[in-house]
């Protein structure tokens, strides 16, 4: 049941889950890939203006504690 | 810290025009200051949000905007976000701001996953630039994450940011644009016709988007609802937003624009180029201004003259690669009071939407910013003869939101007029109303004149103008 203002698309519902297995499939293959490439030594640093998708908690309060 | 509760009396005419399609809540204008109101029906999530420190993180971050809770009743809560000076829309990015916007939304979900919350939306607009960065500001996008459902703003963000950034990389950010006629995004159907057949090959495109193009035309008549909705796990959630992440991140433009290297073919010498910055400098710091803007500013060159004394400066440019290049260094410089954006004066954009009034035109929203310094440098023989916008007209426009006005007319004899008028060919008589006096005649109407001088070591000159409106 959704609470829902906008219609999310039924088949966009059901699509993610062959979405998810594909993007499984390549996230897989490129971490071997990374491996094997820094076996090897091919790695090389890119100078990044966007970081990465995660956010890093360490320099913040954590979710377990409230503040008051 | 939470004050009193006082209830609050809010006019149904101060709502704010963009914020009616949200059940949770709204916006709305007390006098100057925009608040946000937070229905009952939103309580457990906000409550939730709040007290897990989830928006603390986030705004802390600098991934949210910041809010302070202003007074809370059992009937409603509400808070007033931080002020943002001006809100730019996905139609007037370019191609690295879109991909920022479209990352930053990606980031914030697969946080909200994490902790148990998703984006309940994945709209463009929630996003907007702020302190030379993409700011999320929509604070009641948030629900809580039900176990293995899939995520319901997936359809949205593909409408929104994966497509057009997918179909910019083919055809060029003119397709930007095309959220100005779909305020919900291009149509999957669209985007998958627009793309060439090869990327049906390439196992992210396919899946997002040609195979989400048939699901969809497929299940478009389950009225009912009848149909059982997959399950998904959230590591799967996950994988696709760590799969777009990865290919939008490598996204990159193939486009040349003419405007590109602009500053390589200037027909004036690196002792005009300087000569032109001081005059500028000289003009603008007597004048003390909060806020400019530098229309037709290409890459933020004469912007960034003034830019360690004026506190908000904006700069737009037709073309998206000059955008483009000045938004990455205002990133690479940390200058957080530069916002670059694109615009094309002869069509800037219309108010769109619901009434028209959900998104506000952008003379609208430039006479809401009020800025105290217009510059148009470079540009008024573009207007008048590349778009036959006579000068009385050009000066109706920049006297709708200027209070003073640097502007820059380059003679018959400077080349690029000369090349302009070449163009016409036979017609070249009809715009020998291109003249100084007649410039002068036309912004006369709007504006008195405080300065006048010729950039040394060209054929150009500089005019102070300030708008008759405002007690001139």
């Amino acid at each position: 049941m959704y609470f829902l203002y906008f219609d999310p698309g039924l088949g966009a519902m059901i699509v993610q889950a062959v979405v998810a297995m594909a993007a499984g499939v390549l996230l897989f293959s490129k971490n071997v890939m990374y491996k094997v490439k820094s076996f090897f030594g091919l790695i090389k640093e890119e100078e990044d203006t966007y970081d990465s998708i995660d956010i890093d908690e360490k320099d913040t309060t954590t979710d377990d504690h409230k503040r008051d | 810290m939470r004050r009193t509760p006082q209830p609050m009396t809010i006019s149904e005419t101060n709502t704010h025009q963009a914020s009616f399609r949200d059940p949770s809540g709204y916006m709305f204008h007390d006098g100057e200051t925009l608040r946000r109101v937070i229905h009952p029906i939103y309580f457990p999530q906000y409550n939730k949000l709040k007290d897990s420190g989830f928006f603390k993180t986030l705004i802390d971050k600098g991934l949210l905007i910041g809010h302070e809770e202003t007074s809370a009743s059992a009937e409603n809560i509400i808070i007033t976000p931080e002020k943002i000076p001006f809100i730019t829309n996905p139609y007037e990015w370019s191609f690295e701001q879109y991909k920022h916007a479209a990352l930053h939304t990606l980031k914030i979900q697969k946080y909200a996953l994490s902790k148990g919350f998703i984006l309940k939306d994945a709209s463009a607009y929630n996003v907007t630039f702020h302190k030379g960065k993409p700011v999320f500001i929509d604070t009641l996008s948030f629900d809580f994450y039900e176990e293995d459902t899939p995520w319901r703003a997936y359809k949205q963000f593909i409408t929104h940011f994966f497509g057009p950034l997918v179909l910019a990389k083919f055809h060029g950010t003119e397709v930007f644009k095309m959220m100005q006629t779909h305020i919900d995004g291009i149509p999957v159907k669209l985007i998958a016709s627009m793309l060439p057949g090869k990327t049906k090959l390439s196992s992210t495109l396919y899946t997002n988007i040609h195979l989400l193009a048939k699901m969809e035309s497929k299940h478009s008549e389950d009225y009912k609802a009848e149909t059982k909705v997959a399950r998904l796990s959230k590591k799967a959630q996950s994988n696709i937003l760590e799969s777009l992440f990865d290919y939008i991140k490598k996204l990159e433009l193939k486009e040349v624009t003419e405007w590109g290297n602009y500053y390589d073919k200037t027909n004036y010498d690196t002792e005009a180029f300087t000569a032109k910055k001081e005059l500028i400098k000289s003009w603008v710091s007597p004048l003390q201004p909060k806020t400019l803007i530098d229309v037709g500013g290409n890459d933020g060159t004469f912007a960034r003259t003034v830019l360690d004394t004026v506190p908000h400066v904006m700069v737009t440019d037709i073309d998206p690669n000059a955008v483009d290049h000045n938004y990455r260094t205002a990133l690479k410089n940390n200058e957080y009071n530069m916002l670059p954006f694109v615009c094309d004066v002869l069509q800037p954009a219309p108010g769109i939407g619901f009434n028209n009034t959900e998104r506000s035109s952008l003379i609208e929203r430039l006479r809401d910013y009020a800025p105290d310094v217009t510059m148009a440098l470079a540009l008024i023989h573009h207007i008048t003869l590349s778009g036959n916008v006579p000068f009385e007209k050009s000066a109706e426009f920049f006297s709708k939101f200027s209070k003073h006005l640097i502007i820059e007319f380059p003679t018959r004899t400077d080349s690029w007029v000369e090349s302009l008028l070449v163009r016409k060919r036979e017609f070249i008589n009809h715009f020998d109303f291109y003249r100084e006096e007649e410039f002068e005649k036309g912004y006369n109407k709007y504006f008195s004149l405080e300065k006048k001088e010729a950039v040394a070591g060209t054929k150009r000159i500089l005019y102070l103008y300030k708008n008759l409106e405002h007690g001139g």
